[in-house]
């Protein structure tokens, strides 16, 4: 045991150097710069925006738009007279971006129940998605200016009636059902909160999977490039605990990376989803009602699920950092894993596991970080078997892999197994697997 | 008295190809035994199998009469093996990389202690220790490798191509540290290609070529018996016959 943490606290004092931290720390500050960023210009897009309104019929109805699309958040600067292209090119000169035109005769129309033309102008200068959002703002205003005079007909119509009462003959009251318990909230709602709830796993899995696999498999073959490991084994330090050794290392120095990234992705990712200013009591006691919050064993379940995903992912990195001859082979060693691991990342945003197909649910399950994944979205259901059932599946793949990671160290395997990239695997399309002798050439067609 | 290592008829294979053809030669304690031979001869899988390190096809070694297959973990505590232009991990400096290497052998930590110092007394690399091993020459990372090799006094050395590389200079202050080194029984297995070097170091040695031993003796005996000058000519004539 003593020798294990005189291996793990050399391999720390490896793997944490300036040359690992510096990108990691540049990263977290670009990430926070982002975040702030958006920020301000989200709250640049929230303010009133500013309109100008060429009222050519300046009537008391033309008027009173002027007043309805004050009050739905629009800066609005009124001109009576003038060449309509002049003004807009006013208008665009002064970095203002929507000039809303009302001909003559506009309120005589309205007054004889005939539909009514005004002319919108979209100054467009960003194609930016934020910048995009301001040029779409008169669906807006015409939608309160239809509402304005669809309930003026409905008055003149009907004097007795509530024009609400026309506009929403029914509504409804909306339940969500999760498992046996009911309460009453609006579904895109429920999802959104769960969304942000557990959106930060998948990331945050990912990150830690790809960081620990290339340190891990980098240890081994920069060892096995400097003839170091060769000392290593030939010292009496247990083969098991070298091998648990690097893999401890490696996820203790992902993980801090992880956390890193993710003090900088918070401010980032926080700007993408949380425009929606926070969660509503309503709602929040919803949530609290249909147990979509994680409690204890919540957090155990979905903690264990992560963690074994990480060692197995470990272990597979051993493996193929095993058949790694230098730093250079690592990152093609690797790369099988990394799109493993991307596969369920990219499977559970698009597809619903409860109506996949049998053959592509089973798919799913067969690969040990589809659980992690899933864990979140199994314990808000309730269905905590499916939970235990992949851990059990994950840490019995982890004690096979583990197993055949230690074998490889255990016998001179280590040093005889070798994937040739640079000679004639790549050059002949393909993959080279070698042993000293043999090889197993894997052609791409 | 025991023999510091035996090796008979000793196989190692690689798929379809036999780098050793049944190998035997014996070193005893204190002695500094040489296999000299060209690349590819098989001297370096030798040295691994003895380091416990590759596991042979067939045949035995056994160092101090334990088995290297069978009782690798009890060899491990009393050999140190120095790879043939092996590294040291760069980010750690001097004296950091022998208190890594001397706690994974000592007992305690005055026993670290003390295998730091003999260490530090044998490269003498003095204060330049201190500093990362990324920033060391070839010949100053050959001298701190060979004294973490002795610094535990291992019953049995076993060291590829000890100057493989290196400049005169440093070559002979290698060389003379071995020959300090191997004082109070220290065996030493060694490898090397260069047989004038192997001439000065050894007290026996073993010629090997295409996997096969083909005769073993001291220096001067193998001179003799083929009425040579120096080891060079000895052998081209092995090997010729």
């Amino acid at each position: 045991m003593r020798r294990f943490f005189v291996v793990l606290k050399k391999e720390l004092k490896e793997m944490l150097t300036w040359q690992t931290l510096a990108p990691i720390l540049v990263i977290m500050v670009i990430y926070s710069f982002l975040g702030r960023v958006i920020n301000q210009e989200q709250k640049k897009q929230s303010a009133p925006q500013p309109m100008t309104i060429v009222d050519f019929d300046r009537s008391q109805t033309s008027q009173m738009l002027a007043g309805i699309l004050t009050k739905a958040n629009f800066k609005v600067t009124t001109i009576t007279e003038g060449v309509v292209d002049d003004i807009v090119r006013k208008v665009a000169s002064e970095k203002g971006t929507a000039v809303l035109v009302i001909p003559q005769g506009f309120e005589a129309g309205i007054q004889a129940q005939h539909p009514q033309k005004v002319q919108t102008y979209t100054i467009m200068r960003n194609f930016s998605l934020l910048g995009m959002n301001g040029t779409f703002r008169f669906d807006a205003a015409l939608s309160a200016m239809n509402e304005y005079i669809g309930d003026m007909y409905i008055k003149a119509g009907a004097p007795g009636l509530d024009p609400a009462t026309v506009r929403h003959a029914i509504s409804a009251q909306s339940f969500v059902t999760v498992g046996t318990t009911s309460a009453e909230a609006n579904p895109q709602e429920i999802v959104s909160v769960v969304m942000q709830q557990t959106m930060v796993i998948p990331i945050v899995l990912t990150l830690v999977i790809i960081l620990a696999s290339q340190m891990i498999a980098a240890s081994i073959a920069g060892e096995k490039e400097n003839k170091t490991l060769e000392t290593l084994l030939s010292t009496p330090v247990a083969r098991g605990a070298l091998v648990t050794a690097k893999m401890m290392a490696s996820g203790i120095v992902a993980l801090v990376s992880a956390a890193a990234y993710m003090v900088g992705m918070k401010s980032y990712m926080g700007s993408l989803i949380g425009g929606t200013g926070g969660t509503s009591a309503a709602v929040g006691q919803a949530i609290q009602k249909l147990g979509l919050v994680l409690d204890l064993r919540g957090y155990v379940l979905l903690g264990l699920s992560v963690f074994m995903g990480i060692m197995v992912a470990l272990s597979i990195a051993v493996i193929l950092g095993a058949f790694a001859e230098d730093l250079k082979s690592v990152q093609f060693a690797i790369m099988p894993l990394i799109m493993i691991v991307l596969l369920p990342y990219l499977i559970t945003m698009f597809i619903d596991i409860n109506t996949a197909s049998p053959v592509l649910k089973w798919l799913i399950y067969a690969i040990p970080f589809s659980h992690p994944f899933l864990a979140a979205q199994f314990i808000f259901a309730h269905n905590f078997t499916m939970v235990v059932a992949g851990i059990i599946y994950q840490f019995a793949l982890f004690l096979v892999l583990a197993t055949v990671a230690a074998r490889i160290f255990s016998t001179d395997r280590i040093l005889t197994m070798k994937l040739n990239t640079a000679r004639r695997g790549l050059r002949a399309g393909g993959w080279t697997l070698q042993r000293e002798g043999i090889s197993w050439r894997i052609r791409r067609k | 008295m025991e023999q510091a290592l035996v090796v008979e008829n000793l196989k190692k294979s690689y798929g379809k190809f036999e780098a050793l053809h049944g190998v035997s030669f014996e070193v005893a304690p204190g002695e500094i035994f040489a296999l000299i031979g060209p690349n590819g001869a098989g001297k370096t899988t030798t040295l691994r199998i003895v380091a416990t390190i590759l596991q042979p096809t067939a045949g035995t070694a056994r160092v101090y009469g334990m088995d290297v297959q069978k009782d690798a973990a009890r060899i491990r505590e009393i050999i140190s093996y120095l790879p043939e232009e092996a590294g040291a991990y760069k980010n750690l400096t001097g004296l950091g990389y022998l208190s890594f290497m001397a706690e994974l052998f000592a007992s305690d930590t005055a026993v670290q202690r003390e295998y730091i110092q003999r260490a530090s007394d044998i490269t003498g690399l003095g204060e330049r220790l201190r500093d990362k091993i990324g920033t060391y020459s070839k010949g100053m990372t050959r001298k701190l490798l060979l004294s973490r090799a002795v610094m535990t006094r291992p019953k049995l050395a076993i060291i590829d191509e000890p100057t493989s590389g290196l400049d005169v200079v440093a070559a002979i202050d290698i060389r003379e540290s071995i020959r300090r080194s191997a004082v109070d029984g220290m065996a030493v297995l060694l490898s090397s290609h260069n047989m004038l070097e192997i001439e000065y170091l050894s007290d026996r040695v073993a010629i090997v070529d295409k996997g096969t031993i083909h005769d073993v003796g001291t220096p001067q005996g193998l001179k003799d018996k083929y009425g040579k000058a120096n080891l060079e000519e000895v052998f081209v004539q092995v090997v010729k016959q």
